[in-house]
This record gives C-alpha cells, sequence and structure tokens, in this order.
C-alpha cells in the first residue's frame, strides 16, 4: 500500500452496538458471528495523483466458516457521487442471489442457452446472500435504512430476481457528494455456479460482496446478473480483512499485510488496492505458494505470485513463463502494467473457478497430464493474465460490452500466445476426458483458432455485437463477444497493419485506463489513429449481422474463337477466327456471397509463371475478369493473403486447374477406413 | 496343459489356416470399402477444385476440417481428427470403455459386421477345432452348420452385453463414479477411480467374452444343438477351471496388447499423398490383420486348451460337412 494513500485513509469512528446485527430479510437466516466490534474504516479522500476517480471504495472485514461455506461481512462503503445527476438511491449488486433458486434470471437464461442441468443441483450447492443491516453514517451517527431495502430488476422485471439491490436514501446524493454507507451481511458460499464457489477445502470467492452499481449521467447502470455476461464497476481503493482458519493459505486482489493470528484458531489477513474495480480472494490450505519476480527492461517489476495445486507441482514454470510473457507482451504492446503484484491462482480440479479474471488476480487451468506442446495451461493463464490490462485497467461494461475487453484480449491473447509458445499443438483428451493424445500434425494457429474462427462460423448471424451483451441469445454470445471481435481485429491488423493497430490498442489503453470507455470511444481511437474513417468497417463488425464469404465462382481459359463480321477493304467480312494469334482468353468470375463487404484482392497465376493481382473493392454481388495472353490460367485465388478472416468459407476462395482433393479425399478415405476397421475390430472383441 | 503351451498350439492352428485370417481381413476390409467410397465423395464435393485440398492432401487442413465438422450430417460426422494415427484406436477403446455412441450408420455397420462375423466364426472353430485342412467347401459347410446357432448364442450374448452396457455402465459410470468423485479435488485421484472402474467393468466384459467364448467352442466341438446347453456347458467349463482359463484369456490379451503397442509406435500419422499414402495404408491393414490374427488366437488356444481337456486334439463330434453335389452332377448320376 502507499504511504500517501495510507495517510488518506480515516476511521469514520462511529461506533456499533452489538445489537444493532438485524434480521434479514428473505431466507432462512445463518447463525450471525459478528467480525468486529466496530465497523471498518472507511476511506473518505483521494489523492492528487490518484490514477482513477477512487469513488467507491471499501473497507471490509469478512470471515468465512468453511464448515458451514458461511461469509459474514461488514464493510464500510464510502461513494462519491461523480456524475451530473443526483441519486436518490444505491444499487447494489447481489450477485450470490443469482444462485438462490431457479426462478433467477441468471438461473433461466442459463437454462435457455444450455439446458436444465444446474437446477437439479442438490441443496448445498446453492447459494445467497442477504443484507442484513445498511446504515448511512454521519457526523450525527448512523441512520438505519435497512428497513427501505428492496430488490429491483430493471433488465427483465423478474420479480423473483433478488440479484440488484436498491437502497432508498433519505436525501438524493447530489453530484460530487460523497457518502458513507454501513452494509452487514452473510453469505453462503455455493459450490461453483460462475467460477465463484468452493469445492472442498478449496474456496474462490469472487462477486461476493455487495457492491454498488455505476452510476452514469443517464442514472443507474446496475444490471442483474446474467448467465452470458460479467461485471461493471466503479473504481476505488480496497482495503480488505479476511478471517479464515489459520494454517490455510490465502491470496487476494492486491498486496498482501502482516497476517494476525486469532486466539480462536483464526487467522486475519488484510489485503489492500488502489484503483481497482473489484476484489476477489482465494484460500485453501493445500496451495504451494511460489513467487517469481518479473523483470522486463523499460517495463516496471511485478511480483508474481502463484497459488499452486499440489499435484501440478511440475508446472510451475509454465505458469510463470506464460504470465511474464504476458507482462512483457502486452506491456511493450499496449502499456505497462501497472501494479505492484499479480497474484495466479491454480484452482481445484472440478472447482469450476478457471479461466476468470479479477483486478490483479486471476484463476488459470491446468491438467494434472499437460503435454508440453500443448498450450494447456498456458493459452488461459495468458487470457487472464490479460485481462489485467482489459478489463482490469480499462475497466469497460461488461454488461453491456463485454466484447470491449473478452474480444480484445482474445485477440490480444493469441498474438501473445503466439509470439511466446511454439509449437503448439492440438490435442484430445479420451477416457473420460482424462488422457490427452496430441496431434502433431496439426499446429496451432493463431489466426484461425487462436482467434477461434470455428466458433464463430456456425454462430455468426445469432445477434449484432452491438446489441447489449447481456441480450445476446445466451447460447452463442461468447462467439460474438470473443471471437467475432478476435477475428475483426485480426482482420484489421493484416489491412492496416500491425504498427497501426499496435497504436490503437495502445492509445485505447493510455487514454481509457482507469476509466469507463464505451464502444464509440474504441471506435473514435481507431479513426484518429489510424487518419481513416474506418466506420463502414465498424458499422459492419459492430453493427450488423454481415456475414463475410468471397468466393471464386468460375473460371475458363480457352483459345479465342471470336468469328463475326469485322471491317474488310470495302465491306465487313466474315473472319473464324478474328484472332489467331494463339492467344487464350481467360475469364475469371468472382462473387460476393454474403452481405458483408470488404475490399479484397484477387490473384490469378498463369501456367507461363506470371501472376496478375487485382484489387476488387467488393461491393458488387460479382465481379469478372478477362485476360488475353498467351498463358492460361492455372490458379485463381481470392483474398489470397486471407485478410478477411470474417470470411466464413474459405474454401470457396480459390480455384486451381489442378485440383488435388482427388488425392486428398483416398488419402484421408483411407485413414478413415483403418478408424473403422479398428471400431468393428473393437466390438467383435466382446462376440 | 498349460497355458504357453495352448497359446502356442493356438498359434499353431492360426498359421496353417492363414486363409482364414486373409479371408476375415476381407470381410473387414470389403465392409469398410462402400462406405469409406461415401465418405471420399463427401469430402471430394467439399474440397472441390479449392487449393485448400492441397493442404488436406499434404497433410491437415484444420480450419477446413473444422468447417466441414461443423457442417457434416451423418457418415461425415465420424470423420474426426481421432482417425489420425494411434489416435483411432485411443477413441474407440475410449468409446467402448465410456459408453459414447457412433452415428446410426456406423451402428449399423457394425452390427452387420458382428452378424456376418458370427456366421463366419462357425466355419473357423470347426477349421481350428480339426486342425487340418477342411477347404472352402467345409469351411462354409460349418459356417452354415453352426451359423444360426452361434447366432442364438450371439443374441443371449448381445442381450447380457446389453444389460452390461445399459444397466451397468451407468451405474458404474453415472452413479457410482459421480458419486465417488463430485467433491474430488484432486484430478488424478478422480483418474484413479475411474480406472479402477475402467478394471471393474473390463473385468466383467472379460468374465462375460469368456464364457461366451467358451460356449462358442463346445457348441462347434461338441455340435451342441442347444445354446442354452452350451452357454451352461461354457460356463461350467470355466467355473472348473478358472485360473487356467483365466491365465490363457490374460496371455492372449497380453498379445493384444501388444500388437496395439506395436502400432502406437509405427501408426501413421496425417501424412502425404504418393507411395506414403499407400505405405500409411498397407501400414494400417497389417495393423488390423495383427490384430485379427490375435482375435483368431482367443479361438484358436481355447479351443487347444478345451481340447486338451475334455477331448483329444482334433477331437469335432460332428461329422465333417460334406458339401453336397451341384445338381447338374447329381442329374447326371441318375442318369447313369
Amino acid at each position: 500500500m502507499h504511504s500517501q494513500t495510507r495517510g488518506l485513509i480515516a476511521v469514520a469512528g462511529l461506533a456499533v452496538c452489538a445489537g444493532l446485527w438485524l434480521t434479514p430479510t428473505g431466507a432462512a437466516r445463518q447463525p450471525q458471528t459478528p467480525v468486529a466490534d466496530a465497523p471498518p474504516a472507511a476511506v473518505d479522500a483521494i489523492p492528487d495523483d490518484a490514477r482513477s476517480p477512487r469513488n467507491a471504495n471499501y473497507s471490509i472485514d469478512v470471515r468465512l466458516d468453511p464448515d458451514t461455506r458461511t461469509l459474514t461481512g461488514r464493510a464500510v462503503l464510502t461513494w462519491r457521487n461523480i456524475a451530473t445527476v443526483a441519486a436518490p438511491d444505491l444499487r447494489f449488486h447481489l450477485y450470490y442471489n443469482a444462485w438462490r433458486n431457479s426462478r433467477s434470471t441468471w438461473m433461466r437464461e442459463r437454462e435457455l442457452g444450455r439446458g436444465p442441468g444446474l437446477a437439479s443441483r442438490p441443496e448445498a450447492d446453492w447459494g445467497w446472500i442477504e443484507v442484513t443491516a445498511v446504515r448511512l453514517l454521519g457526523d450525527a451517527g448512523a441512520q438505519d435504512l435497512t428497513d427501505r431495502l428492496r430488490f429491483i430488476s430493471p433488465d427483465d422485471n423478474n420479480p423473483d430476481d433478488r440479484t440488484v439491490l436498491s437502497v432508498p436514501m433519505p436525501t438524493a446524493v447530489a453530484p460530487g457528494d460523497t457518502v458513507n454507507i454501513e452494509i452487514e451481511w452473510s453469505s453462503r458460499v455455493p459450490r461453483t455456479f460462475a467460477r465463484t464457489g468452493a469445492i472442498g477445502d478449496f474456496f474462490f470467492i469472487a462477486q461476493w460482496f455487495p457492491k454498488i452499481g455505476v452510476l452514469e449521467d443517464t442514472g443507474w447502470n446496475c444490471h442483474q446478473f446474467h448467465a452470458s455476461t460479467e461485471f461493471f464497476s466503479d473504481y476505488g481503493v480496497y482495503d480488505v480483512r479476511i478471517t479464515v482458519p489459520t494454517g490455510w493459505v490465502l491470496g487476494a486482489t492486491g498486496i498482501r499485510e502482516q497476517p494476525r493470528d486469532n486466539t480462536d484458531g483464526t487467522t486475519t489477513h488484510r489485503y489492500v488496492q488502489e484503483d481497482v474495480h473489484d476484489f476477489a480472494w482465494t484460500t485453501s490450505p493445500d496451495f504451494l505458494d511460489l513467487s517469481e519476480r518479473f523483470e522486463v527492461a523499460g517495463l516496471p517489476p511485478v511480483e508474481m505470485r502463484l497459488l499452486l495445486q499440489p499435484e501440478h507441482a511440475g508446472q510451475a514454470g509454465r505458469h510463470f513463463g506464460a504470465t511474464r510473457a504476458t507482462l512483457q507482451h502486452y506491456g511493450q504492446w499496449f502499456g505497462p502494467y501497472p501494479y505492484e503484484q499479480i497474484t495466479i491462482i491454480d484452482p481445484a480440479w472440478q472447482s469450476g473457478a478457471g479461466g476468470m479474471e479479477y483486478p490483479t488476480l486471476f484463476t488459470a487451468g491446468a491438467r494434472w497430464l499437460a503435454p508440453s506442446d500443448v498450450s494447456q495451461p498456458e493459452g488461459v493463464t495468458m487470457h487472464e493474465a490479460g485481462h489485467q490490462f482489459w478489463y482490469g485497467v480499462v475497466g469497460n461494461n461488461e454488461f453491456e460490452h463485454a466484447w470491449l475487453d473478452e474480444g480484445l484480449n482474445t485477440f490480444s491473447t493469441a498474438r501473445a500466445l503466439a509470439a511466446s509458445f511454439t509449437p503448439n499443438h492440438i490435442a484430445r483428451r479420451y477416457f473420460g476426458g482424462f488422457y490427452p493424445f496430441v496431434f502433431r500434425d496439426i499446429a496451432w494457429s493463431r489466426a484461425t483458432d487462436g482467434n477461434r474462427l470455428a466458433g464463430y462460423r456456425t454462430a455468426a448471424r445469432m445477434d449484432a455485437q452491438q446489441t447489449p451483451t447481456y441480450r445476446y441469445w445466451p447460447g452463442t454470445a461468447s462467439a460474438i463477444t470473443y471471437n467475432k471481435t478476435a477475428l475483426w481485429l485480426h482482420t484489421l491488423e493484416r489491412h492496416l497493419g500491425w504498427d497501426q493497430v499496435r497504436e490503437i490498442l495502445s492509445v485505447f489503453y493510455e487514454r481509457w485506463q482507469f476509466r469507463h470507455p464505451r464502444p464509440e470511444d474504441f471506435f473514435a481511437v481507431a479513426n484518429e489513429v489510424s487518419g481513416r474513417d474506418l466506420s463502414w468497417y465498424f458499422d459492419q463488425v459492430h453493427g450488423g449481422t454481415q456475414t463475410f464469404d468471397y468466393a471464386v465462382q468460375q473460371v475458363s481459359s480457352r483459345g479465342l474463337r471470336d468469328r463475326g463480321f469485322i471491317d474488310g477493304d470495302r465491306e465487313p467480312a466474315f473472319r473464324d477466327p478474328i484472332d489467331d494469334r494463339g492467344l487464350t482468353r481467360t475469364t475469371v468470375t468472382v462473387r460476393r456471397l454474403g452481405d458483408g463487404i470488404f475490399p479484397v484482392d484477387v490473384l490469378v497465376v498463369f501456367d507461363d509463371g506470371e501472376t496478375v493481382r487485382e484489387r476488387w473493392d467488393g461491393r458488387e454481388p460479382w465481379r469478372v475478369f478477362t485476360y488475353e495472353r498467351a498463358a492460361r490460367a492455372v490458379r485463381v485465388e481470392v483474398d489470397p493473403d486471407r485478410v478477411l478472416l470474417l470470411d466464413v468459407d474459405y474454401a470457396n476462395n480459390s480455384w486451381t486447374a489442378a485440383p488435388r482433393a482427388g488425392a486428398a479425399a483416398t488419402k484421408w478415405m483411407l485413414r478413415w477406413m483403418v478408424w473403422l476397421q479398428d471400431l468393428m475390430l473393437t466390438y467383435a472383441f466382446l462376440v | 496343459m498349460p497355458i504357453v503351451t495352448s497359446l502356442l498350439d493356438g498359434l499353431r492352428r492360426v498359421v496353417r489356416a492363414p486363409l482364414i485370417l486373409v479371408g476375415a481381413a476381407m470381410l473387414t476390409l470389403l465392409l469398410a470399402v462402400p462406405l469409406g467410397l461415401l465418405l471420399r465423395g463427401e469430402l471430394l464435393r467439399a474440397l472441390g477444385e479449392s487449393v485448400v485440398a492441397d493442404a488436406m492432401a499434404d497433410g491437415v487442413a484444420w480450419d477446413w476440417w473444422q468447417q466441414f465438422s461443423s457442417q457434416a450430417t451423418g457418415l461425415a460426422r465420424s470423420f474426426t481428427v481421432s482417425v489420425i494415427g494411434f489416435a483411432a484406436v485411443l477413441v474407440n477403446l475410449s468409446a467402448l470403455l465410456d459408453g459414447d455412441g457412433q452415428q446410426p450408420v456406423i451402428v449399423a455397420v457394425v452390427v452387420g459386421y458382428l452378424v456376418v462375423w458370427t456366421v463366419f466364426s462357425g466355419g473357423v472353430l470347426d477349421r481350428y477345432a480339426r486342425n487340418r485342412a477342411t477347404r472352402s467347401a467345409g469351411f462354409f459347410s460349418a459356417c452354415g452348420l453352426y451359423g444360426s446357432r452361434l447366432l442364438r448364442l450371439a443374441i443371449m450374448a448381445g442381450l447380457t452385453y446389453g444389460f452390461l452396457f445399459g444397466v451397468v455402465h451407468g451405474w458404474l459410470f453415472d452413479d457410482l463414479y459421480e458419486g465417488m468423485t463430485r467433491n474430488v479435488t484432486v484430478e488424478r485421484q478422480a483418474f484413479a477411480v475411474r480406472a479402477a472402474l475402467y478394471l471393474v467393468f473390463g473385468l466383467l466384459l472379460v468374465a462375460v467374452s469368456l464364457v461366451f467364448d467358451y460356449a462358442r467352442v463346445r457348441a462347434v466341438v461338441e455340435d451342441r444343438r442347444s445354446m442354452l446347453g452350451a452357454l451352461v456347458a461354457g460356463w461350467r467349463f470355466v467355473r472348473r477351471r478358472p485360473g487356467m482359463c483365466a491365465g490363457l484369456y490374460l496371455a492372449n490379451g497380453l498379445v493384444l496388447l501388444a500388437v496395439m503397442a506395436s502400432y502406437a509406435l509405427l501408426a501413421p500419422g496425417a501424412g502425404s499423398t504418393g507411395p506414403s499414402l499407400w505405405l500409411a495404408f498397407l501400414t494400417g491393414q497389417a495393423y488390423v490383420m495383427a490384430r485379427l490374427a490375435s482375435k483368431l488366437l482367443f479361438y484358436a488356444a481355447e479351443i487347444a486348451y478345451f481340447q486338451s481337456q475334455l477331448a483329444h486334439a482334433g477331437y469335432v463330434a460332428a461329422p465333417a460337412p460334406v458339401w453336397p453335389e451341384s445338381p447338374a452332377v447329381e442329374a447326371l448320376g441318375r442318369l447313369g
């Protein structure tokens, strides 16, 4: 923690009687154990050199009872209204209530996209959060607001959803005003539903406290929890004290302070972090606690802490290496990682907590059998470490524009992975998904595998990207969010060049760090940096559901056979043929099969080795190129450099006079037949 | 008769009847060819005149393959990356143990193969039991003689395996495994549980297979008409000599594992076209033949062992089948 900030944390000094613990509303109440005698200290001032607005600051005490899987917490939120409108109420996310019952919006949407599997879980798996008291702290004392609490459902009016809590204020909070709110709550940690929860002695605790929404000039932006979207919060300072059994290893957002052992067999860990918009933590008695330092010339050093599952002890280097590569590449391409530390969590098997990002902390995802030439755990580690930049530092609204972090990060991850790890192969797992078999004939490709073209291809028209993310069809939301963005960014890279795209991302990162950019902010930076109006492109890839598909429709190379009357000396004379210079007329017809428009090159290769490259603006439904020369066309390709990675059918982009489809089909037929024969023999073993 | 002696005796019987092995291999290949040609047609249409075909000919066009798979229906859906190299063996074994389904057209072909194999096995068992050449007439006559009996036995086997895969497998892997591992947080522990359940399920398969193997042997060697009786006799035989029967089965199983391990080392990858294509195909067919040989060795070794216990080498209760003369010859005979 910076010493300057230390001085800016003041004690609110408002004693709260133990008897003020109030009865929770709704579900059965868990036994309460006060986590502290007095409310936590409040963060109530902002230094001049703060990197973020720091308008949502939390001071939290929380205690975990692993046996009952309950959290008991108490927080003081210091919130400043930085919008231009007054706030008649405060709105809080209560994410754990998404798993309170099957009537929540999250559960309904999840069922819509992936079926009803989760709803059949046993009672012990479900989780909830109960706010037991809310008080407005002021000079005159604490004003109890608990009776005013009500649940609202601004997105879908679902009366059974309890993921947004409204706290009407006695007096609207005027722009620029600051309020201190004390909140007490208890919750039951679920068996993981959405990468937060517990299994055995492994706890990954995220979205766990009542978290205030974002007040914008148009009002509250505090969405219900949706199945296919993540989060949105304001930046602030977090000072969190977490009490867990003594001996358990704990990792959290922020910088570790000295832990304190209590007399009841517990230890209180303290973590403090400035300029973040969320706080997550994990604890388990089983973690291996390892550290390494990231040091690369030109970038600030970072302490890397790895909490590793013992069965992955041999993969520590892979986790550190992937994190190091991310900090280096992202730092050099976009801008430096601004925090002093980063914590990598290797989640327990079956925890369902893998592959998730939180400020200065993320979960990776390793397997026990992990071939060295397959990018697991590197891929997920780099993706989540990359979110420290896209999500952590540049804090977009993931409810509405998830592509701004997930898409930019998928693109960046693929680029960094390609730059860091080779060879990288495809693998499949057999025997219950445990045993990996590596296909060393198949190299992982940044363009198609890293950008996840296969997933996009089948979902290309499902939603326009500009639709608020929480309104995407749940079953294909990730393809539109992650895959499509990565593909259109990589297409832009191939169209404009990496230097320009790197500059766009770098300026966007620098300009919007610790703020909440919107899509138009990204597009504005792209237009400004490239010096071009790219709206024709963004209108298609972001604004619509257009798909891109260019194809070679037909190619013919024939000797000139023009016949007919041409001007003679005195009268038209019939010629057959008109021209017999031995020339060949080659006609190439290319076609735009999709409704998306993108300029493409057309390459024609002749049998004398000569090549012709044409430029087609791609606007018309079709275009014909004609050549008269002594050579015949042997190959034609539309978009031969594969600039347009969004092309949903690249196989139809080319034509060759000597197709090898027959040879290829025979080869794979023979391979497949051996598989079929083996299958027959496998079952013949039984008779 | 020791295990090794039975195994070697069985091996001799297999080696002395090479045409059976060749015939079995041809049967397997001929059933695969029509479907292979259908698949080839689909691949040909999908690749067309595209230069992507070059990549598929010279190696793997992975992006195209994923596109093809996403649009594939029916037979083409079985054209997955797992057909490459030793993955083909792993995915099939994994599918068997995990109870994974196959495309309906593939199921139909496999069932058809099992029916043909069952009929074919009558001639095979008879040949190995006689331990002398029976010529094609005798072989096919035995196929006809024992075919319907063995099919009846196969129905009983099918019902038993149906119970194992339909009920026991679900109980082991859906209920027991899920229950035992639901709260396990260490992957290798879960894998150990799964491996143990594979072993349990595998032993059940082996036990059933063992009994039905000897039921087939007794049905043919003792010329039994009642397949229920043959099954009981097979069970009785195994029950009275569990160590030897299991040991011989294990020895045969080790031979099969050796074949599979060898293929794991030699299996061709995606490869290219030209001579290497045919070399890869021949390697694949050599593996299929080796695997068939090991299957035949199961039969021959079990017959050798059975005959050493309850008969003598070469004993078969049924008279040597006589192939009837053609109608023309019979007509000529009547003239005389």
